[in-house]
């Protein structure tokens, strides 16, 4: 077992040594990590449990990076805490405690190396889901560009959850520990979010959060108005404060470890425990904005407010009917939909000369409740635009082409004739004859539900008239819908004014 | 001297595991033999700096282990081989051995000669590439060793080196035991007193946490004539040695 004895082994090549020792150090852990082998997994997870429900949405760069942020985080999490934990408890488990306790190099160095090997192919993995997940949306996506704060967000938490599983691995180091904080890591993060109330919670530094909570993936957000980063900056700062402070404090146990060490590992700690609290205690001064995000006072810039500018798609109809470009694909079943109605009161005195897809609003109600709607009159301007709010703007699942197109008719249908007619929400009988018999004119039914009702969550602004058949509103309504397209019109025309100031009675529609 | 203990104790509880031990050696093959339970491993474990003393003086290297310093300066020229050796399965040969060189701080540059110098002096040079969890009982053994003298250690301490390794091996060893003796100071603890005479320079016999002898091999030998327990002088030297300090 000498030099001089090894002629019958083949010898060992000795290539001169390119790395620095925490490369090599880096380079072995890397091989021999267990986030390496979770890989598929949890590609597998982010596939079953993300990619195809993203990719189902509408391929708007919002609404899908919005919905990526908490599905990929829930499909990293436990694969990252458990391999960290894994990691974290190898010496543990190999009963390797003296052999690197005795160790020059010191415990904290060796601990952060298998700890970055972790996160390392934990980031690989999830920059891969990424890339895959924007590059579709990129060749999908009709305007606009990637939203990569939710995806920096994602990102921010893999090195603290892997963070926080290393800490539990070297705490308790036994076989169950990995499974257990796999487990654990998953249900603290998924039930992070029950305790959210409101815009102004704590508890919104989750990273699962991407948004006002009760709103969901919402595709109205980020479009008309930049994204904001408030939030997100927020959550970056309580995830890298929670990383560096868990790190920080895997130094501090070594007891011998030399006060060189410990103290800048407890100042490192503070630090990191100073930006998480400070993160938390931001994101408890959030409020929902008007466009739907959470602004954070000492973290808004006031440029982010102004509007997003874009050049409109609209249709080559007598009405133009116009869209922001991001919802491009939505104008043919738009101008579908609303063209019988347009065509109908076209010519008449507060009729619309423009259909324009308008912002939705957003108002914080009781509790998590959020309000979105369309702030102001649905006619504005002169000439006068009908200001369009698309279903798909507001959150909830997506309509195919047709529900879209049905649930259109019954909801813009109503309210772009009922601004021309007048009467508001109370119309008087003759008036409601004039809108239902108009509807009807368009192809569109007013008694019994309408078809293609929006979901519930959606209700239209203003309701399509439901008449009894054979009252007298419907039978005026169906008298006037009989009527001859330009014969009508003429009627309009001569008894608009009066129509709309309520002086026109029942009988006297023709 | 590499190694100077003055009163050296180490308490675990209740259980005094090492009473008072003084000691000096310097380079050499140095044997530290004893029945089970004596605190052999224990006296190795401080001198390796794995645990501290509960009272008492050590000197390593010149320089004192309880300074955060000096004690790394220690660990740097220090190699242990424990009684139970822990690894990683999944490393290769290469790899484990490349690990504890880094954590010993080889210089970056030197690592991989050192690892390949190390894996050729045990005799692994063939196995270089096998998994950890591939290979026998004395194969282990000796990736266990390599590990150790990777930084070409100043200070060598192998808590039962031997265990495990076939006829033909120990021999090698012993040889390789005698090089390292050459420049370091090599601490070994065993139960087979033919490592010790085929290998030391110096031997100490502990029990009950205590050295109740030190000298050379030939000294114990002498104590054991007249002695009519074991078959070879050196067991009859140790039996001897033991019955006397339990009397």
């Amino acid at each position: 077992m000498t030099a001089g004895a090894a002629a019958a082994s083949r010898p060992v090549p000795a290539r001169p040594g390119r790395w620095p020792a925490a490369g090599r150090l880096l380079r072995l852990e890397l091989r021999h990590n267990a986030m390496l082998w979770l890989l598929p997994v949890a590609a597998a997870l982010f596939w079953l449990t993300t990619y195809r429900k993203v990719m189902a949405m509408p391929p708007l760069w919002n609404l899908r990076a919005l919905a990526m942020q908490p599905g990929a985080l829930l499909a990293f999490v436990w694969p990252v805490a458990g391999a960290a934990a894994w990691a974290g408890s190898r010496e543990g488990r190999r009963h390797t405690t003296d052999l690197v306790a005795i160790a020059a190099r010191p415990r904290w160095v060796r601990l952060l190396a298998a700890w970055a090997a972790t996160t390392c192919w934990a980031m690989v993995g999830y920059l891969g889901c990424v890339a895959v997940l924007y590059g579709v949306t990129a060749r999908q996506a009709a305007w606009g560009g990637p939203l990569w704060w939710p995806a920096a967000v994602a990102a921010a938490s893999l090195p603290a959850l892997s963070a926080l599983g290393f800490a539990a691995g070297t705490l308790v180091p036994g076989r169950f520990t990995a499974p257990l904080a796999a487990v654990g890591a998953f249900f603290a993060l998924a039930l992070s979010t029950q305790l959210i109330h409101g815009s102004q919670s704590y508890w919104q530094i989750s990273p699962v959060v991407s948004g006002p909570w009760d709103a969901g993936s919402d595709p109205g957000v980020a479009t008309f108005y930049p994204y904001l980063p408030d939030l997100p900056i927020a959550q970056v700062m309580f995830l890298a404060g929670l990383t560096v402070a868990v790190l920080g404090a895997l130094a501090l146990p070594g007891g011998r470890g030399g006060t060189w060490l410990r103290r800048p590992a407890a100042a490192i700690t503070a630090a990191g425990l100073l930006a998480a609290g400070t993160a938390v205690a931001l994101a408890g001064t959030g409020r929902l904005d008007a466009h739907g995000m959470i602004v954070i006072p000492a973290l808004h810039d006031a440029a982010s407010d102004r509007p997003v500018s874009y050049t409109p798609v609209c249709s080559h109809t007598r009405v133009p009917v116009c869209l922001n470009p991001a919802y491009a694909g939505y104008l043919p079943a738009t101008v579908a939909a609303l063209t019988p109605v347009l065509t109908e009161v076209a010519g008449l005195p507060g009729a619309p000369a423009r259909v324009s897809q308008a912002a939705a609003t957003y108002r914080q109600g009781a509790g998590n409740s959020v309000s979105i709607g369309l702030a102001g009159p649905a006619i504005s301007g002169s000439p006068p635009v009908f200001r369009l709010l698309l279903l798909d703007q507001l959150p909830g699942p997506t309509m195919t082409t047709s529900a879209l197109s049905a649930a259109l008719r019954s909801s813009a249908g109503p309210a772009i004739v009922g601004d021309v007619i007048g009467g508001g929400r109370s119309p008087s009988p003759a008036q409601r004859a004039v809108i239902a018999g108009l509807l009807i004119a368009a192809g569109q039914p007013v008694h019994g539900p309408p078809p293609g009702s929006p979901p519930a969550g959606r209700e239209p602004r203003m309701a399509p008239p439901v008449l009894a058949p054979g009252s007298p509103v419907y039978a005026a309504a169906r008298r006037l819908a009989a009527l001859p397209a330009s014969a009508r019109h003429a009627w309009l025309l001569r008894h608009l004014a009066a129509l709309r100031a309520g002086r026109v009675a029942l009988a006297q529609l023709p | 001297m590499n190694v100077e203990i003055t009163g050296l104790s180490r308490r675990f509880g209740r259980t005094m595991a090492v009473a008072g031990v003084d000691l000096r050696a310097g380079p050499g093959v140095f044997g530290l033999l004893g029945p089970n339970g004596a605190g052999k491993t224990s006296l190795l474990r401080m001198m390796a700096t794995a645990i501290p003393p509960t009272s008492g003086r050590l000197r390593l290297l010149g320089r004192d282990p309880g300074s955060y310093g000096p004690r790394r300066e220690i660990r740097r020229r220090l190699g242990y081989l424990p009684q139970s050796l822990g690894y990683y399965p999944g490393f290769t040969v290469a790899e484990f051995v490349e690990y504890f060189a880094l954590l010993k701080e080889v210089p970056a540059a030197r690592v991989p000669a050192a690892v390949a110098v190390a894996i050729e002096r045990v005799e692994l040079g063939g196995r270089a590439a096998t998994k950890l969890r591939a290979l026998s009982g004395g194969m282990l053994r000796r990736a266990g060793i390599a590990q150790a003298i990777v930084n070409e250690p100043e200070l060598l301490l192998l808590d039962e080196p031997t265990a495990g390794l076939d006829p033909e091996q120990r021999v090698a060893f012993r040889a390789l035991l005698r090089e390292l003796g050459g420049r370091a100071t090599v601490v070994v603890s065993t139960h087979l007193v033919e490592d010790v005479g085929a290998a030391c320079a110096q031997v100490a016999l502990m029990d009950q946490g205590k050295i109740v002898f030190h000298g050379t091999p030939g000294d114990l030998a002498v104590r054991g004539e007249g002695s009519s327990a074991g078959d070879a002088p050196l067991e009859r030297g140790y039996s001897a040695v033991l019955a006397a300090a339990r009397s």
